[in-house]
């Protein structure tokens, strides 16, 4: 027995050292937590260890997932977008505005939607080229003038979806989440397109550093439109995919996506000074802080703690990083 | 920036570049001015005039503040949420008791204080990114303060904090004179004491800065400390002025002041700008938002403006900038 023991110690004393060469610490660590909070919380409580569940904690993942995605991206060009709510706040309102439960409607709406969420997507990334100041300035601007249109097509949720919609939210295909899915297929995509074309490789190098990637003919100008423009494309998904969970656009947004789209990034290991990082990591940072928040809930803790804890996390993961990458240099 | 302007002060120099940066927004402080008393026959009678500076006087507190992380190459997003919690603090002590002002004002300073240096922890010891640092402060404060008060509203301030943020003296706004009074004396120190000039050193180069002897970290944590303060007093001016507590005091003015400060010249690079200049950009951001009310415009169209008129004045900088 002891002998046996032993001799797995040693196995998986290698198996770490092998892995350890291969994963990022940050994705690691994020898959211990994980792995810790469903032990927890499967301890703690009955209806928390249910296959239902944990289908429900997916379902839930769905808007957290596109912006963090959107904001993957534009991180990894040493960027930030914080236009996500009033892009949200806009497209929704339309989006229910404007079907208003006419089903003919549907697909000319949300097309036309997405296509103006990604014009401002775009519309911010001209200008900060246009502008070359930092993105946060450029994209609050324009945050606060989709902001203002929100409210001025309307002051409250108007209109409403078609009936069925809400499956895009709700729906499950042999129990398995159908809008969820969508989305992972999306990151899929997107994590794809980073890694294996040419055009992924560009935003990396403008990312590490855009003035040699400048030199070296990375072509700015596309990357940065491509990452703003996708940014506020995945913008107005999210808006879909909010109202078909609500049944409404509201043009007032109740919760702060804006840094909920930055957690995970982080906490997946994306280094805010742009260049490195991936989606692999904000994949899973949203589990991790999807799983986090439906612990919390079973445990009836409030949301405005659960805030706090957020705010706690991004200062802790943020903080813990850039020790780590001073010590290696 | 005396001398560091004075000394650019040649002939050659007195280019387009030159007086936009220099003179760009009283210009249009001055277009703007005439063209509200044509078109919005209201915008010149006394007690509008009065309005707008009142409503002017807790974002330019603020604005000085922000001004401070700005010149050392910050940003401080958690200045609404401490406005919100000084507001908060000073609301949940007894409001008919007028001895009650002391421990509110003690208190919120000190939490302004404790937030200002947490933010200026991350921002030089762990170099986290200073939006990155204030972004998350301002969200565990708002958790911190919605779990304090349940989400509901506390009550009243006590007359004192009343008076100051709506009293005024012969016509003349109490928290506006209170403002120029902060204001000239973070002026001073920042035009004529040791201070003021690491200030500058380290906003325009923070490496050189070092290498004189400079103490970077130092002045970087004070500024953030300070913006924090003045954040705070800027909550309790503005309270005194709504007269109702709510979680969501100051929203927003995380944006107005960075845009206020701008506008007023001061360069997001670090570095460049003065007090005068940004609270004149608190001045013309509260008259355009009024100029919108007075010509009937939706109250919407002040978001539409404010982000309109942020863009602007960067691009405007940016070609001044480039012509000189």
């Amino acid at each position: 027995m002891s002998e046996a023991a032993a001799a797995i110690g040693t196995g998986d004393r290698s198996l770490i050292a092998r892995v350890r060469d291969r994963v990022p610490p940050a994705i690691a660590i994020e898959i211990a937590l994980i792995l810790l909070l469903l032990v927890i919380g499967a301890a703690l409580s009955e209806q928390f260890r249910t296959l239902d569940n944990l289908a429900n904690i997916y379902e839930q993942a769905s808007v957290l997932l596109l912006v963090s995605l959107g904001q993957t991206v534009v991180i990894l060009t040493g960027g930030i977008d914080l236009s996500f709510e009033g892009n949200i706040a806009l497209t929704g309102s339309i989006l229910s505005g404007q079907v208003h439960g006419d089903i003919d409607l549907l697909m000319p709406v949300i097309v036309g939607v997405l296509l103006i969420g990604t014009v401002a997507g775009l519309a911010n990334g001209g200008l900060i080229l246009l502008l070359r100041v930092h993105p946060l300035i450029v994209t609050l601007a324009i945050a606060s003038v989709l902001q203002g249109a929100a409210l001025l097509y309307t002051q409250r949720p108007i209109g409403g979806m078609p009936d069925g919609f809400d499956s895009l939210a709700y729906g499950r295909i042999w129990g398995i989440p159908v809008g969820s899915t969508l989305v992972l297929v999306g990151f899929l995509i997107v994590g794809l397109l980073l890694k294996y074309t040419r055009l992924g490789r560009q935003i990396f190098a403008y990312g590490g550093d855009p003035a040699a990637a400048r030199l070296v003919g990375v072509p700015v100008t596309r990357v940065v439109l491509f990452t703003y423009g996708l940014s506020g494309f995945l913008a107005s998904a999210t808006a879909i995919f909010l109202v078909a969970r609500l049944g409404v656009g509201n043009p007032v947004n109740e919760t702060p996506l804006n840094l909920s789209s930055i957690t995970p990034v982080i906490l997946g290991g994306t280094m805010l000074s742009g260049g490195r990082g991936g989606v692999v990591g904000t994949l899973l940072g949203v589990l991790l802080l999807q799983t986090l928040s439906n612990l919390l809930n079973f445990l009836e803790v409030s949301t405005f703690y659960q805030w706090m804890i957020q705010g706690f996390i991004v200062i802790a993961a943020v903080a813990s990083h850039l020790d780590r990458r001073r010590r290696r240099a | 920036m005396s001398e560091a302007v004075l000394r650019r002060k040649r002939p050659e120099d007195a280019n387009f570049g030159y007086i936009v940066e220099r003179h760009g927004l009283l210009i249009f402080c001055t277009v703007l001015t005439v063209g509200a008393l044509i078109f919005a026959p209201n915008f010149g009678s006394a007690a509008n005039l009065r309005n707008v500076l009142i409503s002017a006087s807790p974002l330019g507190v603020v604005v000085l503040g922000q001004c401070l992380v700005i010149l050392v190459r910050g940003f401080d997003l958690s200045v609404a949420s401490v406005m919100a919690t000084a507001a908060v603090i000073a609301a949940s002590f007894d409001a008919d008791n007028p001895w009650s002002v002391i421990p509110a004002v003690l208190l919120s300073l000190l939490m302004a204080v404790v937030v200002g240096s947490i933010n200026g922890f991350l921002v030089t010891r762990r170099k986290v990114s200073p939006f990155l640092a204030t972004l998350g402060v301002m969200i565990m404060l708002q958790g911190l303060r919605f779990a304090w008060t349940k989400g509901a509203p506390l009550g009243l301030v006590t007359k004192f904090i009343r008076l100051v943020g709506t009293g005024t003296f012969h016509g003349v706004p109490i928290n506006f004179v209170f403002l120029i009074v902060l204001a000239l004396i973070v002026g001073f120190v920042l035009r004529r004491t040791t201070f003021g000039r690491r200030v500058y050193m380290v906003g325009g180069n923070p490496r050189a800065a070092e290498l004189v002897g400079i103490n970077v970290d130092r002045v970087i944590f004070s500024c953030y400390v300070l913006s924090s303060v003045f954040a705070a007093i800027g909550g309790l001016v503005l309270v005194g002025y709504v007269n109702a507590v709510d979680n969501w005091v100051g929203r927003g003015y995380e944006l107005d002041s960075i845009v206020a400060a701008v506008m007023g010249g001061v360069a997001l690079g670090g570095g460049r700008g003065t007090v005068l200049g940004a609270l004149i950009g608190a001045l013309v951001l509260t008259e355009l938002f009024n100029i919108v009310l007075l010509l009937g415009l939706p109250v919407q169209v002040q978001l539409i403006v404010k982000g309109v008129v942020i863009l602007i004045a960067v691009a405007v900088y940016l070609i001044a900038q480039k012509t000189r």
